[in-house]
């Protein structure tokens, strides 16, 4: 599958429009009112700990328990389904659709995520490496470390709950991270890329690709 | 121990609590009964060792044990141990569980729903806090998310830890608690940190009657999960209005564990794990719906945290 990717198509698609569509959904049940429009430029989440929140998307009230949804990303709002301003809407309901300004390395993880076997968040929490695979990445660094099915690899931490969690996927190296202890991830968001020895060559021709190919950080 | 801690006691005296919450009036929509209903399960097998290394890892042996031969562990299984030769804390920290304290493990299948599988350590702290209080220490406040704390010292600890059996993939919660009951002598790094029951209310306790209150209260606070879970379920699927049954819709669990705390107003570091990393420091502004909590930073920005933890800074306006 990954061998058949055509770069050159690829690399047009993403010089022809460098940009990601992030969709931004309901979060629960409840009834939405938003706080922009299309067109609107709107902010990432930022600060050292993440503490200065984004942009208002909209306000979502449920049981009378109104609350406000930021933009984890930032662009500009392509779309908005207005007509459900005002509305109870189910969870999970589209909302809207920020358009954001791919840089570089954006780009390659964007490519690499297709080539490689994402792990995801089982539920949203903060996850951290189990003290094995810890104690190998110190010693030899992520991606000479091999994962097989049913390695315990990650612990997940909820308010004071730990569990541990357990690799489910294709025997490989851990060749991206994409979590920082600490820092909560959503549920569903990837959290490893894993790359089967055989695909590492692959993987190094996509990052010297894109590399060579595109000519600016942005 | 002085006496084996028996499951029709803890019944008894959770359906005694049902009852008294009865009493107190139409201060929140919690049906007593349907709580006690739901909880009852907590502590219907009590298993006491003399010994063990640590519960959390003997909860785990004979999940592992009863699957293997075919069959299951009962949800609401204890495990109590006069003494732990083995036992920590978080981040492995060293914890101190010579006889006289209550070790134990609750072992909880896990039938939540993620949402209030994350609230199971709110559960066991308001638990712990609300027995304490029931044996004299009435001035024990609960520390976010679940320590438990008289006059600084710390009395209790617990931890959860999620676990997969691996013959048919059945999930558990352990539910490890660690209360400082009898036990008033600490090694050297723990003294003057650590507290016990015993030194708050001026004399020694039953130890198996302070386990049977407390698992009276953990099985009421396990139940009120139960319960707001379907209340939720209720009115997601339109079959009623009522939502959760704590004071102006809120979680009742959490409306319990602010009554029970002193966190929300004090000035704090937080950090994951805030003694060998201390992050930031902030004022608790409040809890989220979800248990989050609440913290207003330097710079004026609120964050919600759902993990990590606390330690108090002292505050000049108390």
């Amino acid at each position: 599958m990954a061998q058949d990717i055509d770069f050159d198509e690829l690399l047009r698609k993403y010089k022809a429009d460098p940009f990601d569509y992030v969709d931004v959904h309901a979060i629960h049940t409840g009834r939405v009112s938003f706080r922009v429009v299309e067109g609107s430029e709107v902010q990432a989440i930022s600060g050292e700990w993440l503490q200065i929140p984004g942009t208002v998307l909209y306000e979502i009230n449920r049981e009378r328990n109104p609350k406000t949804v930021a933009a984890q990303t930032n662009g500009t709002v392509a779309s908005v389904h207005s007509e459900l301003d005002g509305r109870f809407v189910e969870a999970g309901e589209k909302l809207l659709t920020i358009r954001h300004p791919l840089k570089k390395k954006e780009i390659i993880e964007n490519i690499l995520k297709e080539v490689l076997s994402l792990f995801s968040a089982p539920e949203s929490a903060k996850y951290f490496f189990s003290m094995d695979i810890q104690s190998r990445i110190d010693k030899k660094g992520a991606r000479a470390v091999t994962v097989e099915p049913g390695d315990e690899i990650l612990t997940m931490s909820l308010m004071k709950r730990d569990t541990p969690v357990y690799y489910s996927g294709e025997r490989g190296v851990i060749h991206s991270v994409y979590f920082r202890p600490g820092i909560s991830v959503a549920q569903g968001e990837p959290l490893l890329g894993i790359c089967a020895p055989d695909k590492l060559p692959l993987i190094q021709k996509i990052i010297t690709r894109v590399k060579a190919d595109w000519d600016s950080d942005h | 121990m002085d006496r084996t801690p028996a499951p029709a006691a803890v019944r008894q005296r959770l359906f005694a609590l049902a009852d008294q919450k009865n009493r107190q009036g139409p201060k929140t929509t919690v049906d007593s009964l349907a709580v006690a209903r739901y909880g009852a399960m907590v502590g219907r097998d009590i298993r006491c060792y003399s010994r063990l290394t640590r519960a959390m890892e003997q909860a785990r042996q004979l999940i592992d044990s009863e699957a293997e031969a075919g069959g299951a562990v009962a949800s609401g299984t204890v495990l109590l141990a006069g003494q732990l030769a083995g036992a920590r804390g978080r981040f492995r920290r060293q914890w101190h569980a010579p006889s006289g304290g209550l070790w134990g493990c609750l072992i909880l299948a896990a039938t939540l729903l993620p949402p209030s599988r994350a609230l199971i350590p709110y559960a066991v702290g308001v638990a712990g806090c609300e027995a304490v209080r029931q044996a004299g220490a009435a001035r024990t406040q609960l520390r976010w998310v679940n320590d438990l704390l008289w006059a600084g010292g710390k009395l209790a600890g617990f931890l959860v830890e999620g676990y997969r059996e691996p013959h048919h993939g059945e999930e558990f919660d352990l539910v490890g608690f660690g209360i400082n009951v009898n036990n008033r002598h600490f090694p050297g790094e723990l003294a003057g940190s650590a507290v016990a029951l015993a030194q708050a209310v001026g004399g020694d306790l039953c130890l198996a009657d302070f386990a049977e209150t407390f698992l009276a209260c953990l099985a009421w606070n396990v139940g009120l999960l139960y319960h707001e879970e379907a209340r939720e379920a209720r009115e997601a699927w339109q079959l009623s209005g009522e939502g959760f049954a704590g004071p102006v819709g809120g979680h009742a669990l959490l409306a319990r564990w602010r009554e029970l705390s002193d966190t929300i107003g004090r000035r704090v570091v937080y950090g994951l794990d805030v003694l060998q990393a201390p992050q930031y420091e902030a004022t608790v502004v409040g809890l989220e719906v979800d248990g989050g909590l609440l913290l207003r930073l330097a710079d004026g920005a609120v964050t919600s945290q759902y993990c990590g933890e606390l330690r108090y800074l002292p505050d000049q306006h108390r």
